[in-house]
């Protein structure tokens, strides 16, 4: 069937696509080589050939709803071996950024942060609401704390509560919407989405296979990259585990941090302070071996992206963005944690302030960042695996 | 012929003399060959083995020389004498025996021997050439003003020749004055260049060895190379000219648009051709016919006919440059508008790649294989075209203001009103019912266009396809099938002014190349050292009319009772004249029926054992022998090879001679022929083919099969196929069984 629309010109779109990162996309000539090299293509309608020409008409749609951009992992094999330079991979990079911000729910918002030069406005926003938000609870906008470093002195929990949890509520929303439209589209395709096993089953076999990372693991020209994904992406569960646990500990033990062991709450559940402290001990290991994985992903993840690696693979200002932020929250924390053991006020204040501001722009920014392509990637594989289009 | 001597030198180097019974081939030379001097030496071609071959032509008196060695395609330089005074023949001991046989067997010794007679015989029979030298014009008159007949032109007189231009239209420049652009032909290939035609057009206006007839159509043309007599005619006076040669270059026209309502053109207005965008570009906007709309969005149909029985069967190879040039300046013209390319395959040959990429690297030119399924007209103006779009595997609608279609170059020999793909065979024109004694029978009444020939086949070029002028393609590109006339440019097949011009550099160095040969009485190609020339016993003529009928070069008109006129100077000597006349009244002075008739003769045919004679083209199966050999492969010994200018010669009677004598069969290995033929002489190896199939009737009334006289294709590189072909006719002929007529 003939598409209903009627396809006209879109330079501004062909323009948007080679500003974020494809500008070799218009090189292709369809010889489909990237398809063939490609190890995680499927083989009846493989990608990224289709892709590329996709892009060369600016077809907007077909793109923002296409799910195999999404199983591509950027190894970049197809850009080595492009014979006309048109670099592929890159170009499915840019995509995928494209793809984000088309199907971001509000979608005018996800244009704007994508905007490199609307970074520092994203960065002002949180540290606004943070400022306003300590006026009226401790009335100053921003004032070091005497004594020894406790930051909830300085920015108190109910404070991170009152802001974090709408706006993860909010993030939630805005995925679920998107999602389900990406999901409601992949009904178009040619695949059958239901064709095996149920949403459940495909989700779990997804989850296997980003764990293990036994897709990425087929890459050839950008082996390096596996073990930086892997490491950040435990750091970040890690993390994501330890601060649950530290909600768990605060409403449920009733136990706040800095979680002074001669607490009587903590007392009474443990028994004893030694088994208190050996609790608080696997906690705290926890949170440190976490964040101590994600730094060391993280500065792979850049020296991955300086090192020249003999094929030219453009790294957007969005993948820059992302990396940059994911260092940052890293070292931010870190840094906060090492000068409230030294007690140094004044520079553990300021620190832990900016490493909330940047939590902030990770967890808000997501449906709209680089990083959003774990939840767009996810329910591409899901999809991938249920309608027959998986690689094994 | 008492004054005939005959001097025999064999050498023995290469292998001859370890695999041959030397000794022997003397005693057939001297002994029944009677052949007055006959030598051997150790290395014939060295200056000291030629210098015995001078001495006995300067003291000796020998006139005929016979040089028992190498192949005739190797050492000619060594072996050259006079033409004018000596018959020289070369006689194959090296590639045809001892290269292609087992050494010091008797069948080894069998073939040398008999190729030996056979050469003797030839030499006798042959004459040297008595040359046939005329004063003769050199202007070379160049048909058609435009990027191809101006560089004819100028070349020509660059080279020293006096040029006549003959132009239809008022002014000179052709196609190339009304293109808005050019595309790039110099690296980097991105950018669009301005037509340069108005320098090369003041170029031959202030050129005084050209002179310039505009306004001018040729009425006639008579005669022969260096010798035209042409008659020009401009707005009702008429002027005849002498001339010596003639270019064609009157390009192209493009395919008739009102063919293409399947693609919209002339239901819809928005729908051009990409001559008529050319023509609104050098306007300065691209905008809708319709309603003047400046167009956002221009949609081009590549292969508009193109590569489509219906229509044009061929590609124009120019289209698709063309395309991406006009989507270049759709988008220089309105920086916001898109281009849509929807091709068949993406033709850009060569270094036009690099264009196709630069075109490609552009925003706004969107490029796929795909097909236009239909197209409607939108209530705004514009075209919505539903096309499916190939590369992606599915269908969409594009809207287009302005749809054009690149439509394909047709040759301008092709008269008004004819379809390319539905022409008559060789002659464009009409079938035409005509009354004769023997009842009604359908006749090829050829359509004159441009040239206006007097010559008894047609008055234009003939074609092969299409109605582009027949040639061989390969080998003589230019050459058309009339001597002294070539075709360049668009005319001759679809090509880009580029290419034109280096095609008008080519044909003009051909007809300056003609004029030389003729002027020394030699064929222009492929024999050009040829000072032969077809020679007419008339009082024997029957007037049946087959040589005039069958040279493939026009050589021949007719008197009004069907007798042969001469025209020497069309000749190129393949002697197919020779081989059609049943009269056996043409020959050559090196080259007759008899002589081939008694080279068979000369042949001692073995009482027992399958036989055979093969008569080969020099020109192909010759060298694919000569490569058989070099690389070693073992041939049938039963085989004995008689060389032929063309198989165009083959006379039948040769037939009855060989079979007669008790040969058991007869095998022609000849070039390809059809549609992708590869005679050098055009149709000769058809015309071979043709005389086989009736000499095959009258064998069957001999009560000998029909499958001993057979007939084989052979290109020159298929050379590894021929120990098999002549094993499989071999065993053909063993199969069938030993000629009756054998010991008669």
């Amino acid at each position: 069937m003939a598409d209903e629309t009627v396809l006209t010109p879109d330079l501004g779109f062909i323009k948007s696509l080679k500003g974020a990162g494809a500008e070799t996309m218009k090189k292709c000539y369809q010889c489909a080589t990237c398809s063939v090299i490609c190890p995680l293509s499927p083989d009846d309608n493989p990608f990224p050939r289709k892709e590329m020409i996709m892009a060369q008409w600016g077809l907007k749609d077909d793109l923002a709803n296409n799910p195999d951009i999404w199983l591509c992992h950027n190894c970049n094999d197809c850009s080595k071996y492009c014979p006309r330079g048109a670099g592929p991979g890159d170009v499915l990079s840019a995509l995928r950024k494209i793809a984000i911000q088309e199907n971001a729910f509000p979608k005018g918002l996800g244009k704007i942060l994508g905007e490199p030069k609307m970074i520092w406005l994203a960065l002002l926003i949180p540290a606004i609401i943070f400022m306003i938000a300590m006026k009226i609870k401790t009335g100053y906008f921003f004032q070091i704390p005497e004594g020894e470093v406790v930051f909830s002195k300085f920015f108190p929990i109910s404070l991170v509560d009152t802001i974090f949890v709408p706006i993860a509520l909010l993030v939630t929303i805005s995925f679920v919407v998107s999602i389900g439209r990406f999901w409601k589209s992949l009904n178009k395709n040619p695949y059958k989405l239901m064709a095996s096993g149920t949403i459940l089953s495909g989700l779990i076999a997804t989850i296997k296979e980003i764990v293990s990372h036994s897709k990425f693991d087929k890459c050839d020209a950008n082996k390096d990259r596996v073990w930086a994904h892997r490491l950040v992406l435990f750091g970040f569960v890690g993390l994501f585990i330890t601060t649950n646990w530290a909600v768990f500990n605060l409403y449920g033990l009733n136990w706040e941090s800095p979680y002074p062991l001669n607490d009587p709450d903590a007392v009474a559940i443990f028994g004893s302070e030694a088994a208190a402290g050996l609790y608080r001990g696997v906690f705290k290991l926890t949170g440190n071996a976490s964040a101590a994985i994600l730094l060391i992903g993280s500065i792979m993840m850049f020296a991955n992206r300086v090192k020249d690696k003999g094929f030219s693979s453009v790294s957007s200002s969005f993948d820059w963005t992302l990396a940059i932020m994911v260092f940052a929250v890293c070292v931010t924390g870190i840094l906060s944690e090492v000068l409230r053991l030294a007690n140094a006020a004044s520079l553990a204040y300021p620190m832990y302030f900016a490493h909330l501001i940047v939590v902030f722009y990770i967890i808000a920014y997501l449906p709209f960042s680089k990083l959003a392509h774990m939840v767009y990637r996810t329910t591409a594989i899901t999809y991938a695996k249920m309608a027959n289009r998986d690689v094994v | 012929m008492s004054e005939n001597k005959i001097g025999v030198y064999i050498c023995t180097d290469c292998g001859i003399g370890d695999a041959l019974d030397v000794e022997k081939l003397q005693q057939v030379a001297t002994g029944e060959m009677r052949a007055p001097v006959c030598k051997t030496h150790p290395f014939l071609c060295s200056d000291e083995g030629v210098n015995v071959i001078k001495e006995d032509l300067n003291n000796e008196g020998v006139n005929k020389i016979v040089v028992a060695a190498c192949s005739q395609r190797v050492n000619q330089d060594a072996f050259d004498f006079d033409t004018l005074k000596y018959v020289t023949e070369r006689v194959n001991l090296r590639e045809h025996v001892v290269w292609t046989q087992p050494p010091n067997e008797e069948t080894t010794q069998l073939i040398a021997d008999d190729n030996l007679r056979m050469g003797i015989t030839r030499a006798g029979k042959a004459e040297p050439a008595v040359p046939n030298i005329m004063d003769i014009n050199r202007t070379i008159m160049v048909v058609g003003g435009g990027v191809t007949g101006l560089t004819s032109a100028l070349e020509c007189a660059n080279a020293g020749q006096e040029v006549v231009l003959v132009e239809k239209s008022s002014e000179l420049g052709g196609w190339s004055k009304k293109m808005y652009k050019g595309y790039p032909t110099a690296e980097p290939y991105s950018e669009l260049t301005k037509p340069a035609i108005d320098k090369k057009i003041e170029a031959v206006k202030g050129n005084d060895k050209i002179k310039v007839h505009t306004n001018t159509e040729i009425s006639q043309i008579e005669g022969q190379p260096g010798m035209f007599n042409v008659t020009l005619g401009n707005n009702g006076s008429s002027e005849t000219i002498t001339i010596g040669a003639v270019v064609v270059a009157t390009g192209w026209k493009p395919y008739d648009p009102s063919k293409l309502e399947h693609l919209g053109y002339g239901k819809y207005k928005n729908v051009v051709t990409n001559v008529e965008m050319e023509e609104m570009a050098s306007k300065g906007a691209i905008s809708r016919p319709s309603d003047g709309k400046k167009a956002e969005s221009v949609l081009f149909v590549q292969c508009a006919g193109q590569r489509d029985a219906e229509h044009l069967p061929y590609c124009s190879s120019v289209c698709c440059n063309v395309s991406l040039k006009q989507a270049k300046y759709v988008r220089e013209l309105n920086p916001d508008a898109g281009a849509y390319i929807i091709y068949k395959d993406m033709r850009t040959p060569g270094l036009y790649e690099n264009f196709y990429k630069a075109a490609q690297d552009d925003d706004g030119i969107f490029l796929t294989k795909g097909e236009i399924l239909g197209m409607e007209e939108a209530s705004d103006g514009s075209i919505e075209v539903n096309v499916n779009h190939q590369l992606l595997g599915k269908e969409m609608k594009i809207k287009a203001d302005v749809v054009v279609l690149a439509a394909g170059m047709v040759t301008n020999l092709l008269p008004e009103g004819y379809e390319p793909n539905n022409l008559t065979e060789e002659y464009v024109g009409v079938m035409e019912q005509k009354e004769t004694q023997d009842g009604v029978i359908e006749e090829l009444m050829p359509t004159p266009t441009t040239l206006h020939l007097k010559y008894r086949q047609s008055p234009e070029l003939p074609h092969l396809k299409y109605g582009f002028p027949d040639s061989h393609f390969i080998c003589f590109p230019y050459e058309t099938r009339r001597t002294g006339i070539y075709a360049a440019g668009a005319v001759r097949h679809p090509m880009d002014s580029n290419q034109s011009v280096n095609d008008a550099t080519g044909a003009a160095l051909k007809a300056i190349q003609c004029l030389e040969q003729t002027s020394q009485g030699k064929a222009v190609h492929p024999r050009t050292w040829d000072q032969t020339f077809p020679e007419f016993r008339l009082d024997s003529c029957t007037q049946c009319r087959r040589c005039t009928v069958e040279c493939p070069f026009g050589v021949l008109d007719e008197d009004e009772k069907g007798t042969p006129k001469e025209n020497p100077y069309r000749c190129r000597r393949c002697g197919t004249c020779m081989g059609a006349c049943p009269q056996r009244i043409i020959s050559f002075k090196d080259y007759t029926v008899d002589m081939i008739s008694s080279m068979i003769k000369a042949i001692q045919v073995p009482d027992e054992g399958t036989f055979i004679v093969c008569l080969i083209c020099e020109n192909d199966a010759y060298p694919a022998i000569d490569m058989a050999a070099l690389n070693r492969m073992n041939l049938n010994p039963h085989f004995r090879f008689i060389s032929l200018r063309c198989l165009g010669g083959t006379n039948l009677v040769w037939v009855a001679d060989a079979l007669s004598k008790g040969i058991d069969g007869l095998l022609l290995v000849g070039c390809q022929y059809g549609d992708d033929y590869q005679c050098h002489y055009i149709k000769g190896s058809k015309m071979a083919s043709e005389r086989l199939g009736k000499v095959q009737e009258t064998l069957d009334r001999l009560m000998l099969e029909a499958e001993r006289v057979e007939q084989v294709q052979l290109a020159i590189n298929e050379w590894d196929k021929l120990p098999q072909i002549m094993e499989d006719f071999y065993k053909k002929i063993d199969d069938i069984g030993a000629n009756p007529y054998k010991g008669f």
